[in-house]
């Protein structure tokens, strides 16, 4: 069978490469490995679903696995494989690296490193979603954490150098705690390899107070990228500072490394540990919920709002998670996967809003349908997607998960329900002051959206609807997964 | 007990030889106008000609033969005055190559002195001997032998940081060093004279071994273990002084301020490291002969008495401590400075306390651990000294503000410093990340409180990514072009670096060195298993044989 996995890494790699030194021509480079980076994943969906071809669900496809470094007690190998969890990310990474090559597609300053920048961080969050051994993994979680450095600190707003350094400060911090983590967890077991499957055999057999404390580690590690509150403030400023594109990487995709680390070395490897400290979680779900959703009614910044909505929605996957059942893990993946797609358009939306107007203070723009009917379809399209309007993508997902909570916590459920009138509070009142009411702020000249930008939202607007109707095109593949067998 | 090959010396010719007749080529005044071209081409021969003997040794020489050779440490017979002066093992001729690569990218780098036509003969020169005193000191078997060849390489890089004569900084900084490395030397050897006291010899395999005292004598005041302890002490700070650990660093950063860039790169690349290999030499055999009788005991004579000593815990706890403390103070320090020389030399004492983890956790994985990482850093830390001298060269100021905008300007010596920084920084695909991850896996490994160890490690190396992406973000997102401090005429920019020439205004030598340095670094930063499982054998047969 195709070695398909490395040879997307290949591909991206040497698409990077040649990105970064062709300059003004760096856009149609970026596009053409963006279209391979499609046909591959096309490829991946086809080999894993194939009848002929496929493995168990609960087994990991495609994987391939070389030495890489071999002494008497450290053996790391070069593993790679996915599942249908990893696979749906995956195709995730593949649509927003599209559409933010789309998006970006006229950006002038330096746009052979942009471009590179962009493609690097997509490749490093691929290779977090196929790696199977924990240093292979580390080494994709740093990766995507450079990139973002410089899209952040090169081209980002007045406060971009003190973002940057906040994010990536923040952020490794955790990667750190994360990798002595599972660095205990191989040695503690005494595990043959630093592989992922031996690591999920031999960790069973470590003491259950060191499986917690285990546990709780790479949940700080990886709650930091989620962001958990209270390790969230990087996110905002972040967020508000980060060119679009940056932004759209950071909210679609750098989000979900965090929730899939979790699933993946987190909840399948030290499932005991998670266990004894779910009511933590909850507990860090629910704060995560509520604080998301009543920040965001407060911000008078679009890009700020949709930030915090992230948060919200986030809390909601971490929720999910945590449940430990099949329902919440496809609620959580389908969470994601929804939130990928909608939080990209709403940052694109809030990206083009602050450059067709100027400003993106929503006290001090409005009533923006007249000038920019184009804009304003995708922004309502985002906001209704996001606060979980039936037939748009992130309805099956939320709803999927409110079921699953129901199920393990009963009335808990209402928490997330309720916060969800808050969400679907602040976006109306959102749209109210941005779409409708007299135009104001709205300077002269002033036009609709120019044909990438437009191009890319449409993409994700397509998708949002089609993804909306069809959810099961999605859940089909997460349930072909090892944790698929739970309760 | 085998008698030695004298091949095993050739390298060590070639280094005497170059540097002799390097010396003799000046005093007769031969080529007088391109002594640069001259010296530096003689002294990168002659340390690439020892670099492939010793990876030739390493490689070639059945490593059976070598492990025989050891026994000039180990089966030295337990007399009282016995042991060999020298010793072959597959663990100094690792280090060798260390130090002769740390020299070959500092003169490499140094081929591009234009300015500099006097000092050539006296730079080249002294970096060979300093060169022949590490060879010399990996090939120890005994203190005073170990402790001799430190002070060949002390005596020469003191010589090598005041060498140009016109900055008094300088000047400064060798007479810093000369007295402390006087201080340091002092002490060593007064605690190889309270160790010999005790043991009646100097052969580093007796050492920290059983203690044979003589019954017909009381035992001294405060007992045999208690003279060896205190003579472990003296060991330990005056040895700690030419690794940089806290509290004995404090000379490292005048000094590395101080000296010529390329000197600076030679003493936090190589001559720092061979005061490392000296702790290893020093102290592993105490700590894993801990309470135990080596197998080879020879029958006690009549009339004494033979006392195992357990020196293993306190000394790995203080090597633990002095990790700790240095890594975190080196870190902390550096995060204030404001003159990119010094920020280096700091950070250049917290990667020392990463190193000493190995010591700590004395177990052969640690140490092929901290081998690589004092292998990585020749090529990060001496790298980066030599980027900031082509930089100074290139007029740019001494302070890390006035970096602005270098990374755009010089794109190749920007996105060069880059890599070093990042892989100082332990980011992934550098080789600073995969030595250090092997040896914090390692004291994960180790279990037991080492684990505590490898956590300080890597929070001090979260710490760190402060400091060097501030850098990053002066270099590739502060707006303003660089600083440039125009050169006047004769005169020297930023600290004692004389401008230069060449490719892009740097020189051929640099550029390669640089280059060189960079590829190294991502080469084994994806695929370190060729040089980490020679390390890990070269460590197993030391520990083995112990």
């Amino acid at each position: 069978m195709l070695p398909i996995l490395s040879l997307t890494l290949a591909t991206l790699f040497v698409g990077t490469v040649i990105t970064f030194f062709s300059g003004p021509r760096a856009r149609y480079v970026a596009a053409g490995v963006s279209a391979a980076f499609l046909v591959e994943i096309a490829v991946m969906f086809l080999q894993f679903s194939w009848p002929a071809v496929a493995v168990a669900p609960t087994h990991f496809a495609e994987s391939e696995s070389y030495p890489w470094i071999q002494v008497a007690w450290l053996h790391v190998n070069y593993t790679v494989g996915i599942d249908g969890i990893s696979l749906v990310l995956i195709l995730l990474t593949g649509i927003l690296q599209a559409v933010t090559v789309a998006y970006s597609w006229t950006e002038r300053r330096e746009p052979g490193a942009w471009f590179g920048l962009v493609l690097l961080t997509c490749l490093g969050c691929f290779g977090v979603f196929v790696a199977l051994d924990v240093l292979l993994f580390f080494v994709f979680w740093e990766v995507v954490l450079i990139p973002m450095f410089f899209l952040i600190g090169f081209w980002g707003g007045p406060r971009r150098r003190y973002a940057a350094l906040k994010f990536f400060i923040y952020t490794h911090v955790a990667s750190v705690t994360m990798l002595v983590a599972l660095l205990v967890t191989a040695f503690y077991s005494h595990s043959p390899s630093l592989d992922f499957a031996s690591l999920a055999g031999s960790a069973s057999a470590l003491a259950v107070p060191t499986q917690i404390v285990l546990f709780l580690s790479l949940f700080f590690g990886f709650g930091v990228k989620f962001p958990i509150v209270p390790f969230h403030t990087w996110l905002p400023d972040a967020h508000v500072e980060a060119p679009t594109g940056g932004s759209v990487l950071l909210a679609g995709l750098l989000l979900k490394l965090g929730g899939y680390g979790l699933i993946r070395w987190g909840l399948e490897i030290l499932p005991t540990g998670l266990a004894h400290v779910q009511w933590i979680l909850y507990a860090v779900a629910f704060a995560s919920i509520v604080w998301g959703a009543g920040v965001s009614l407060a911000q008078r910044d679009l890009k700020r709002l949709v930030a915090f909505s992230s948060i919200n929605h986030m809390g909601i996957v971490l929720l999910a998670i945590a449940l430990y059942s099949s329902l919440g893990l496809l609620a959580a993946v389908l969470l994601m996967f929804a939130h990928g797609i909608v939080s990209a358009l709403l940052f694109m939306v809030s990206g083009s809003v602050h450059h067709t107007f100027g400003s993106r203070d929503l006290a001090s723009v409005g009533g923006i349908t007249p000038t920019a009917p184009a804009l304003s379809t995708m922004t309502m399209t985002g906001a209704l997607a996001s606060l979980g309007l039936p037939a748009l993508i992130s309805f099956p997902a939320e709803f999927t998960a409110l079921l699953a909570t129901w199920d393990k916590l009963g009335y808990w459920v209402l928490i997330p329900l309720l916060t969800l009138v808050v969400t679907a509070a602040f976006y109306i009142w959102m749209m109210q002051r941005l779409l409708f009411g007299q135009p104001k702020g709205i300077p002269a000249g002033a036009h609709d959206l120019p044909y990438a930008e437009a191009f890319a939202m449409g993409v994700l607007v397509v998708l949002t609807v089609l993804y909306g109707i069809l959810p099961n095109l999605l859940v089909h593949f997460i349930q072909l997964s090892p944790v698929a067998g739970l309760p | 007990m085998t008698a030695l090959a004298w091949t095993v010396f050739v390298p060590e010719l070639f280094l005497l030889g170059a540097a002799l007749l390097i010396f003799l080529l000046d005093s007769l005044g031969i080529l007088r106008d391109r002594r640069v071209e001259l010296f530096g081409g003689l002294a990168t021969v002659a340390i690439v000609v020892a670099l492939v003997g010793v990876l030739a040794d390493l490689r070639f020489a059945p490593l059976a033969s070598l492990a025989t050779v050891p026994a000039g440490v180990v089966n030295a017979p337990w007399t009282l005055l016995g042991g060999s002066l020298v010793a072959v093992t597959s663990f100094g001729l690792v280090f060798q190559a260390i130090f002769l690569t740390s020299a070959l990218l500092v003169s490499l780098a140094s081929l591009s002195h234009p300015s500099d036509q006097k000092g050539a003969a006296i730079f080249f020169g002294l970096l060979l001997i300093a060169t022949l005193g590490m060879t010399l000191a990996a090939f120890s078997a005994d203190l005073i032998f170990l402790l001799l060849s430190i002070e060949i390489t002390g005596i020469s890089t003191y010589l090598l940081v005041g060498y140009t004569r016109r900055d008094p900084r300088g000047l400064e900084a060798a007479m810093k060093m000369y007295i402390i490395g006087a201080l340091s030397a002092a002490l060593s050897f007064f605690g190889a004279s309270l160790l010999f006291s005790v043991y009646g010899t100097t052969s580093l395999a007796t050492l920290g071994g059983p203690i044979l005292y003589n019954t017909h004598f009381p035992p001294p005041l405060l007992g045999a273990t208690s003279i060896a302890l205190l003579g472990y002490g003296f060991l330990v700070v005056g040895i700690g002084f030419k690794v940089t650990v806290v509290p004995f660093h404090a000379w490292a950063v005048d000094v590395y301020d101080g000296a010529p860039s390329d000197v600076s790169a030679f003493l936090a690349g190589g001559s720092k490291k061979v005061g490392l290999f000296g702790y290893f030499l020093v102290f592993l055999v105490p700590i894993l002969l801990s309470g135990r009788a080596p197998p080879g005991l020879p029958p006690i004579p009549v009339g004494f008495h033979v006392l195992i000593v357990h020196f293993g815990l306190p000394l790995q706890v203080v090597f633990g401590v002095m990790a700790v403390v240095t890594m975190t103070v080196g870190n902390v320090l550096a995060l204030q400075q404001t003159e990119m020389k010094r920020m280096l030399a700091y950070s250049s004492i917290s990667q020392a306390g990463y190193m000493l983890i190995g010591l700590a956790v004395a177990t052969s994985p640690a140490v092929a651990g901290a081998v690589l990482l004092i292998f990585a850093h020749i090529f990060m830390k001496a790298g980066a000294f030599i980027v900031v001298g082509a930089v100074a060269g290139l007029g740019v100021g001494s302070r890390i503000t006035d970096w602005k905008g270098v990374g755009l300007r010089f794109p190749f010596l920007g996105a060069s410093f880059a890599v070093m920084l990042l892989s100082l920084a332990g980011i992934p695909l550098t080789v600073g990340f995969v030595a250090k991850f092997v040896l914090f896996s390692a004291a994960v490994q180790a279990q037991g409180w080492f684990v505590w160890l490898a956590v300080a490690g890597l929070l001090n190396s979260a710490l760190s990514v402060f400091y060097y992406a501030r850098v990053l973000r002066v270099m590739y997102m502060e707006k303003g072009e660089a600083v440039v401090v125009p050169i006047p005429a004769g005169a020297v920019a930023g600290g004692s670096d004389p401008p230069l020439l060449g490719v892009g205004g740097i020189g051929y030598g640099r550029a390669a060195a640089i280059g060189v340095a960079v590829a190294i670094i991502f080469a084994f930063g994806v695929y370190p298993q060729p040089v980490l499982a020679s390390f890990q054998m070269a460590v197993n047969h030391l520990l083995q044989v112990l």
